[in-house]
């Protein structure tokens, strides 16, 4: 770890680090451009000029080029520096536009800020400035290409990074142009970063274009709800309404990194059907009479029936704070441990990855460091984006990436794809040495040096991941196979955690089919949406005396909910996330609740009436109103210390604070021994297998109006000499038959696909939101429309 | 309608591209076949040389906007690039560069009414012991004077009839 000076300052900076580093370590400021900590240094602005006084390379240098050595000694103040600085910041300047009062990175622009930092102020340059057309890059990202300093940011973030292959650098000398080939929405999920990594204007969020000025934003540190990564994120809104995300910086987690979904898919927050005021049986009332009603009807019926007639069902939505108090809940009323999880199979994947030692869980940290990747069951890309951007990583860097899954997966690095159904890769986990693949993999992967297994929760359930922590025991020699699992929300681990304690082979559905139940509340949750069966739980849910519902998504079990309370979401409120590798994560609340004033004002001044609060601000957080019901009255901290009490395993919780890198739990001791049977199909059987959409088969994303330009047109997929044997052609309308419903759809050809199996997207808004995935397939017959006349 | 490539030269384009490792580096063998075939590349021509190689169009749009030998718009048949550099200004390039936009009646990044010659500033073309300096098509002029340019130009006109 080398030792250095700088100005007179000494500071040790980690092997590999340039002067720059030390620089910024120090807190002086270098003007830079081109050098971001998770790119790299190119040396391609020439502004961050230093000068080396005693080292091996003395004189005036780019201190993002030169190695940070011992007994170094630098200078940001020799004269010749500084003039250097001033002189290129001049040059920056020449073509670059003055219209920073127009411009959405007003503010929040490290041009301005480094130009003023080099000591330039004042233009002396009276010519003409070079100017562009701009291209339409689609509805996430404006261009505006005269503001560009040609510092290669974007490229080298799009391209090299995300491995965008739509985006590139054209033209030379003065003419140098970032963009497309030719006008058309930007095709990477991961465009939006973009605007995080543009030092100046030229690519901003054309979703909050002339909105707000960054000065003027709420913003604080969060944790993104799309998926069960936690990536952190920097939410910003103004006014009630939730305008942007940024990404925030976790480098043990997304680095500076996230997908479009997380990045333009917030504002189901501010989604004008979305509840705000308490109800019962479908009729607006005051919040507190509406949970003393609750309360009064709770304590009714348990005294009438007895606690073994309710049920408790949390969330993987909900944060680790209110699924804990919900299961106190239980115990207050005598009712059995609640549901984590409305979707059985889901549940149980939760349950299991929550069971794997913490030791042997990998951050995406160390999956960008792997050098041998096997991906089981799980398509990234629409699971958790983010580990699609690790993969490439890992990739550039020299891994080799495997993945096994029965989908025509894409991810943007080279990777070797084995098309193999749902049901052969479980058989094949329960049996690897019988298993040719697996075997050799097994090997490959005993000799590689910092192996990970990636297991999709989704498809290969929790029997499937238990299966998987077999494998990766038996290629465990001399170093860890750490596992990566990837499940449902963001707070399925935390769940999985509580959950582990409960009764295993319970199923929500029976147990509400059964007849005993007479009430249920639903946390943050909609076991309509996230059951596989949406139609039987419907039927279950009309059966029951009391169905209260805590929700912010305008789902159809709040609209038939006997008394539903409106919370907060994690937008407004604080809380805990424990994300797929067991990281506690916190997140800090960035608006109160309230209509946005753009929609109570319809664009000019809100109404002038006279009430102590803004309308729409009854949303209380799911944590306020379990407190309420247990008459619990600890703080968010205390609630935390009571926590740590009962469950050592999360000992740093208290710990916690928002923006942090978070902190992984402890072994929560015991493994888990739970099995559950499940009836693998037979090869030959034609069956079908609902899968996640990239965008909208979560509930945030199904609320999102900015996705919907994303959301794929529904259609069946078939491996087309699966089509060719049945005398199918591609893009022929077809009948698909399974025990949900009969389905027409356009049949879809996809060459790299598992044969034997179609495949359905679910997606909202069309006749496929039936389908839920995270079940194994189901039994299909599949006519051409003709024939079904 | 002009092709932008025969069959035959496609196929021999992809044949060839199949047995390279790194395909990509015909790309300017292959567009300047375009443009000998076409008289410059349109976007579909970078598309089509996209595809034989197995690329994005974009890959190959960075490389054929690099080149300013590559033409992205319509030139005339004789583009003549003129020299713009040091050695050739010292030499009287900017009164070569005058006479030629005189004589055609076009200013540099033109094409003359009859599509014969469009006139494309260069840097450098090279030839520095030899300026000043112009290159028409591929073939190379040095140490000119304006009456030998007057020949140039007569000469290609009397090509291009016959």
């Amino acid at each position: 770890m080398p030792t250095l000076t700088i100005d007179n300052q000494t500071v040790i900076v980690a092997e590999g680090g340039s002067v720059l580093d030390a620089a910024i370590a120090l807190g002086i400021v270098v003007p830079h451009y081109c050098y971001h900590p998770a790119l790299g240094a190119v040396g391609a602005c020439r502004q961050c000029a230093v000068t080396i006084l005693e080292g091996s390379q003395k004189g005036l240098k780019m201190a993002c080029l030169i190695p940070a050595e011992d007994d170094m000694q630098v200078s940001t103040c020799e004269e010749e520096a500084v003039a250097f600085r001033a002189q290129v910041g001049e040059w920056l300047m020449t073509n670059h536009p003055h219209d920073c009062p127009v411009c959405d990175e007003g503010g929040e622009c490290q041009l301005q800020e480094m130009t003023i930092g080099a000591g330039h102020g004042i233009r002396r340059y009276r010519g003409n400035k070079r100017t562009y057309l701009n291209q339409d890059l689609g509805p996430f990202v404006a261009q505006e290409m005269n503001r560009c300093i040609q510092c290669y940011r974007c490229v080298r973030t799009y391209k090299d990074y995300c491995g965008g292959e739509d985006f590139g650098v054209m033209g030379s000398q003065q003419r140098v142009f970032f963009g497309r080939f030719k006008d058309g929405p930007l095709e990477s999920d991961f465009s939006g970063n973009l605007i995080d990594f543009c030092p100046t204007g030229v690519f901003t969020d054309r979703t909050n274009r002339f909105r707000t000025r960054s000065w003027d934003l709420q913003q604080a540190p969060s944790i993104c709800p799309h998926c069960s990564l936690g990536c952190s994120i920097l939410p910003g809104g103004r006014y009630q309404e939730l305008q942007r995300v940024r990404a925030g910086g976790n480098r043990l987690t997304n680095d500076s990194f996230i997908c479009d979904r997380a990045r333009f898919g917030s504002d189901w927050n501010n989604h004008p059907k979305r509840p705000r005021e308490a109800r019962i049986s479908g009729e607006k009332v005051e919040f507190p009479y509406a949970l003393e009603l609750l309360e009064e009807r709770l304590e009714k019926l348990v005294e009438e029936y007895g606690g073994e007639t309710l049920r408790l069902l949390g969330s993987p939505r909900a944060s680790f704070e209110a699924n804990l108090l919900l299961k106190k809940l239980a115990e207050k009323y005598g009712a059995p441990a609640p549901y984590y999880d409305a979707h059985p199979r889901r549940a149980f994947a939760a349950r299991m990855a929550a069971s794997i030692p913490s030791g042997q869980l990998a951050s995406l940290k160390q999956l960008r460091e792997s050098d041998l990747i096997l991906l089981v069951g799980v398509d990234p890309l629409a699971e958790a984006p983010v580990l699609a951007l690790a993969l490439r990583q890992a990739a550039r860097a020299g891994a080799r990436i495997v993945a096994l899954d029965p989908r025509p997966l894409e991810l943007p690095c080279d990777f070797e794809h084995h098309p193999l159904t749902q049901e052969s890769l479980l058989r094949g986990l329960s049996a690897p040495e019988e298993n040719e693949l697996l075997e050799s993999l097994r090997q490959q992967l005993e000799t590689s040096q910092r192996p990970v297994l990636v297991g999709g929760g989704e498809l290969l359930g929790g029997e499937g991941l238990r299966l998987l922590l077999h494998f990766s025991e038996s290629c465990c020699g001399s170093h860890d196979c750490l596992i990566f699992p990837v499940l449902h929300g963001p707070n399925s681990f935390g769940g999985g955690i509580l959950g582990a304690t409960g009764d295993s082979n319970r199923n929500l559905i029976e147990d509400l089919e059964n007849g005993n139940v007479r009430a249920l509340i639903c946390v943050e949750t909609d076991p309509a949406i996230e059951h596989s069966e949406p139609g039987r739980m419907q039927l279950a849910l009309s059966r029951l005396e009391l169905l209260a519902v805590f929700d912010h998504l305008p789902t159809n079990t709040v609209a038939t909910a006997d008394i539903f309370l409106p919370t907060r979401t994690i937008y407004e409120c604080a809380g805990t996330f424990i994300n797929n590798e067991g990281r506690m994560q916190a997140f800090d609340p960035v608006l109160e609740p309230g209509i946005p004033i753009v929609v109570t004002g319809s664009g000019g001044h809100p109404p002038r009436q006279f009430e102590t609060t803004p309308p729409g601000s009854a949303p209380r957080s799911a944590v306020h109103l379990l407190q309420w019901l247990l008459k619990d009255r600890n703080d968010l901290f205390g609630l935390r210390r009571q926590i740590i009490k009962e469950l050592p395993c999360l000992r740093d919780l208290d710990r916690l604070a928002a923006g942090d890198n978070g902190r992984r739990i402890a072994d929560c001791g015991d493994t888990l021994e739970e099995s559950r049977t499940e009836i693998w199909a037979q090869e030959g059987e034609l069956q079908v297998l609902p899968i996640t959409a990239r965008y909208g088969s979560d509930l945030y994303s199904r609320w999102s109006q900015s996705l919907t330009s994303r959301f794929e047109e529904p259609s069946v997929w078939i491996h087309p000499v699966e089509a060719a044997e049945r005398g199918f052609v591609n893009g022929q309308k077809v009948v698909l038959r399974t025990v949900v419903g009969h389905f027409h759809l356009p049949l879809v050809f996809k060459a790299k696909m598992a044969r034997g199996r179609l495949i359905v997207p679910c997606l909202p808004g069309t006749p496929l939101e039936v389908f839920t995935p995270g079940g194994l397939s189901l039994p299909c017959k599949i006519y051409s429309e003709v024939d079904n006349a | 309608m002009k092709k932008l490539l025969l069959k035959k030269e496609i196929d021999a384009f992809r044949k060839k591209a199949q047995k390279l490792e790194h395909p990509r580096e015909m790309v300017i063998d292959l567009l300047r076949a375009i443009q000998d075939h076409f008289g410059w590349v349109p976007d579909a021509g970078v598309e089509l040389a996209a595809d034989i190689l197995g690329v994005p169009p974009i890959e190959v749009e960075e490389v054929a906007t690099f080149y300013d030998k590559i033409y992205r718009q319509k030139v005339g048949r004789y583009p003549i690039h003129i020299c713009d550099s040091i050695c050739c200004w010292i030499r009287g390039g900017e009164e070569i560069a005058a006479h030629l936009q005189q004589q055609l009646g076009i200013k540099l990044g033109q094409t003359t009414s009859d599509g014969l010659f469009t006139l494309l500033p260069t840097c450098c073309l090279g030839g520095c012991g030899r300026a000043p300096s112009i290159m028409v098509g591929k073939r190379f002029y040095g140490h000119l004077t304006c009456d030998g340019l007057d020949q140039i130009i007569a000469q290609l006109r009397e090509e291009a009839v016959g």
